[in-house]
């Protein structure tokens, strides 16, 4: 059994998953159970660190010699030093001394952990074992007399691997909290698996490229992390209106850069590529409770994705204040988020330690409104025609973050008579697996990484929610988040769920217009997946 | 968050909510027997014990408080002497007992479970032995010099009196007892110095991690702290950030990454 101090020794991989290993699933899915992560082809990856386990989440160039290591080492080091400098860091600095200082090694979160239980309790997917690294090197570097104390409270030795790995390790957490939440003393290990990001981040300019460089980065210079400027983006809208007034029969008005709108609505720009139906059902809702809305065409005001929150606080704290800068320019009264878990989290709660005087405008979930519009009676619903089992993955962002829970299942209990709960769910529920970044993350075999090990628990989730249902009944997963419908997508591919058990995914909008009475197409369509 | 305008709402606060959570969570250690109830099994007898340690320790402070007042501790007296001589003798024994057992269980669960031994250094076993090596010579000190506790309430008052001794008790302190008295010392001096001090800590490491979501509202105490905080100049290195030590916070998240040329 690997020791965190382990991290510091050489070898090809310090972790291996053996086909067998993975957590089993159950029929008609067992072929699957000897499956395991697919080595990458011979010299694809001899320039880049490989040496924690079976995959590849960044690709840190390997140290051409000993100079080069010896400058890596370096900056690791100031960086560490800085997450504990409140000019650095005032934001986390508290939580991470008190999550770094008190842990009991009770080892009672790694029960909670989906990614360390679906491995078959590989022990480097054991939150301690991520967290217990930090907390050597920090005690052993940053405290005082901290090479002596490290005798006595677990000493680690710091290499090159020990960084290279760590770096990557950040990435094998998908920042869910699942643990946060069930820690007896009230330590965060995911905040301590976010600040070593941010210090990899904003001292060592290391993170995954699919979001930095072409998710922050692109996200600033050209408006959204998918690439599309704002011309594109108002295109790709207009064409989702025709859609949408073939499914209403009526004309369809989508308000554009409206100044004194009371609403302005932020939809992650994923939607508008790979689930328009999404941002049409919106349109459809609003225009039909009479809300006073608007979108924005304007640069970053058509994306609210915020992927600085997984890994850098500097990136985060720039997206938000656009989001916020164009509120305000807008004048409108507060911000609606749409169906996007990890901008909920930024926007509201931790751009909330960062927007003041008068861009701190107030935000909301979409949830809240759309519970209210549905209770308002405004909307013509028919539950008859959400016939069909219905369960809901709960974002952890939005229900473990933010503890909004009830206005989403308030929603479906009214419009899906066959609407039943995973287990567990709600501040409890397991992540879909693409949290923290990993939904948008495919380099290498990282994909397949995520879809056997993060996405695991979920998969077993939805199949046991559906268990009591015949493989041939069409059944809906609400996934009100586009990482999340992202994974689901990704999972239900990867194992053939459609077809062997007709299991379809979708949002919460698309079931709500889908119960309106008087459209004259249905919105969710079974057949055509 | 899940009420329409929630800035506008007034923010509901119970005091009596709050004590009805952490009570049972730090006296019965709910959370571990919920999640980990095997470890529960031997961690809440500790940490029970250790409650009732305290509670012992208290009882001795008001029993030599009241022997300075003239009103000896002892039975057959008037009720509430009587009252304090029984529940000390009661609390200071099951406190020394469970302590015994809960602490001999968790340090012998962390050095045969890999799952805790493989992320245990030198001091964490330190700090289990110390506690067990108190708990013990207390209970035989207990069991064979001091059933009533009354030597213990001798010492307090010497404390308290500043090295006076009980009218018709002379200090006459055993072996057993004067090491109990220099194991107590040394837990309460090192025992802050530790993470053990998490069993108190929890109370807030959950009002600073886990429940923490005061909003930041127009004018409000947190909104004058973001401003200060904003006016902070980092010095991270990446190149994307920008920074140069003499930039603020509040520039930097107002400005793009420096493009690179």
């Amino acid at each position: 059994m690997l020791k965190p101090s382990d991290i510091s020794k050489p070898s090809k991989r310090l972790g291996h998953l053996e086909p067998g290993q993975l957590f089993p699933l159950p029929p008609p899915y067992e072929d699957f159970n000897q499956v395991t992560i697919s080595d990458w082809p011979a010299g694809k990856a001899a320039h880049i660190e490989t040496s924690l386990d079976d995959t590849v989440a960044i690709g840190i160039p390997k140290p051409l010699n000993k100079e080069e290591e010896e400058k890596y080492l370096h900056a690791f080091l100031s960086g560490l030093q800085k997450l504990f400098e409140k000019k650095n860091n005032w934001a986390f600095l508290q939580p991470l001394l008190l999550s770094l200082e008190h842990c009991a090694k009770c080892q009672t979160c790694s029960e909670a952990c989906p990614v360390y239980e679906m491995s078959g309790r590989q022990e480097i997917y054991r939150p301690t074992f991520r967290s217990d690294v930090v907390r050597r090197i920090y005690q052993k570097y940053v405290k005082p007399f901290g090479k002596i104390s490290a005798k006595l409270t677990g000493d680690i030795d710091l290499k090159w691997p020990t960084i290279a790995r760590l770096a990557e390790l950040a990435y094998r957490c998908t920042l869910c909290r699942r643990c946060a939440s069930v820690c007896p003393v009230g330590v965060d290990n995911a905040l301590i698996t976010h600040e070593v990001r941010k210090l990899f981040s904003q001292e060592m300019g290391i993170a995954p490229k699919e979001i930095h460089d072409k998710g922050s980065v692109q996200q600033l210079r050209v408006g959204s992390t998918t690439g599309m400027n704002p011309n594109a983006a108002k295109d790709s809208i207009e064409f989702i209106q025709e859609e949408m007034e073939e499914i209403t029969g009526y004309k369809m008005e989508i308000p554009w850069d409206k100044q004194g709108a009371e609403v302005l609505l932020l939809h992650n720009a994923g939607e508008v590529l790979s689930w328009p139906e999404n941002v049409g059902a919106f349109a459809i809702i609003f225009q039909a409770a009479g809300i006073s809305w608007t979108l924005s065409s304007e640069e970053m005001g058509y994306d609210v994705v915020n992927y600085g929150l997984w890994y850098d606080d500097v990136q985060m704290a720039r997206v938000a204040v656009k989001h916020a800068q164009i509120a305000k320019r807008l004048k409108v009264k507060k911000i609606i988020i749409g169906e996007c878990g990890h901008a909920h989290k930024a926007l509201t709660v931790i751009a909330d330690r960062v927007l003041a005087g008068d861009l701190n405008i107030p935000r909301e979930s979409a949830f809240v409104l759309l519970d209210e519009i549905v209770r308002s009676g405004k909307l013509k619903l028919d539950p008859s025609k959400n016939d069909f089992p219905i369960t809901l993955h709960d974002p952890c962002n939005i229900v473990r973050a933010m503890g909004i829970v009830e206005p989403q299942r308030r929603i479906l209990r009214k419009i899906a008579p066959k609407f039943r709960e995973m287990s567990p769910h709600g501040v409890e529920n397991y992540c879909c697996g693409g949290g923290s970044g990993f939904a948008i993350m495919s380099s290498f075999n990282f994909a397949e990484w995520r879809t056997l090990i993060s996405s695991r628990k979920k998969f077993l989730q939805i199949l046991d929610a559906f268990k009591d249902e015949p493989l041939e009944v069409p059944k809906y997963v609400c996934a009100p988040c586009s990482n999340c419908k992202g994974s689901i997508r990704d999972i239900l591919e990867y194992y053939q769920a459609k077809k062997r058990s007709h299991i379809y995914y979708g949002g919460l909008v698309e079931l709500i217009v889908n119960a309106m009475a008087d459209m004259k197409k249905p919105m969710i369509k079974f057949d055509e997946g | 968050m899940e009420e329409l305008n929630w800035w506008e709402k007034e923010r509901k606060r119970s005091l009596v909510n709050e004590m009805k959570y952490m009570i049972p969570e730090i006296l019965l250690l709910r959370g571990l027997r919920e999640e980990n109830p095997r470890l529960w099994n031997v961690s809440f007898p500790f940490h029970f014990g250790l409650y009732l340690m305290l509670g012992t320790f208290v009882l001795l402070f008001i029993g030599a408080g009241s022997m300075i007042l003239g009103v000896p501790v002892a039975p057959g007296k008037s009720l509430i002497p009587s009252f304090l001589y029984y529940l000390t003798i009661l609390v200071g024994f099951i406190g020394l007992t469970l302590g015994t057992v809960g602490s001999a269980a968790l340090l012998h669960r962390r050095f045969r479970d890999p799952e805790l031994k493989n992320y245990s250094g030198f001091a964490d076993y330190l700090n289990l032995f110390l506690f067990l090596i108190f708990f013990a010579i207390s209970l035989l000190a207990w069991l064979f010099h001091d059933h009533a506790f009354d030597g213990a309430r001798a010492y307090v008052y010497s404390l308290l009196t500043f090295g006076g001794s009980p009218e018709g008790r002379a200090i006459e302190r055993s072996f057993l007892g004067l090491l109990t008295i220099g194991l107590a010392s040394l837990l309460v001096a090192y025992i802050p110095l530790t993470h053990m001090s998490h069993m108190f800590m929890k109370y807030f490491i959950y009002h600073s991690v886990r429940w923490e979501d005061d909003p930041n509202l127009k004018g409000s105490k947190i909104e004058a702290a973001i401003l200060r905080n904003l006016r902070f100049k980092p010095t991270w290195s990446a190149s994307h950030i920008g920074a140069d030590g003499q930039k603020t916070w509040a520039e930097i998240a107002t400005s793009g990454p420096p493009v690179k040329k």
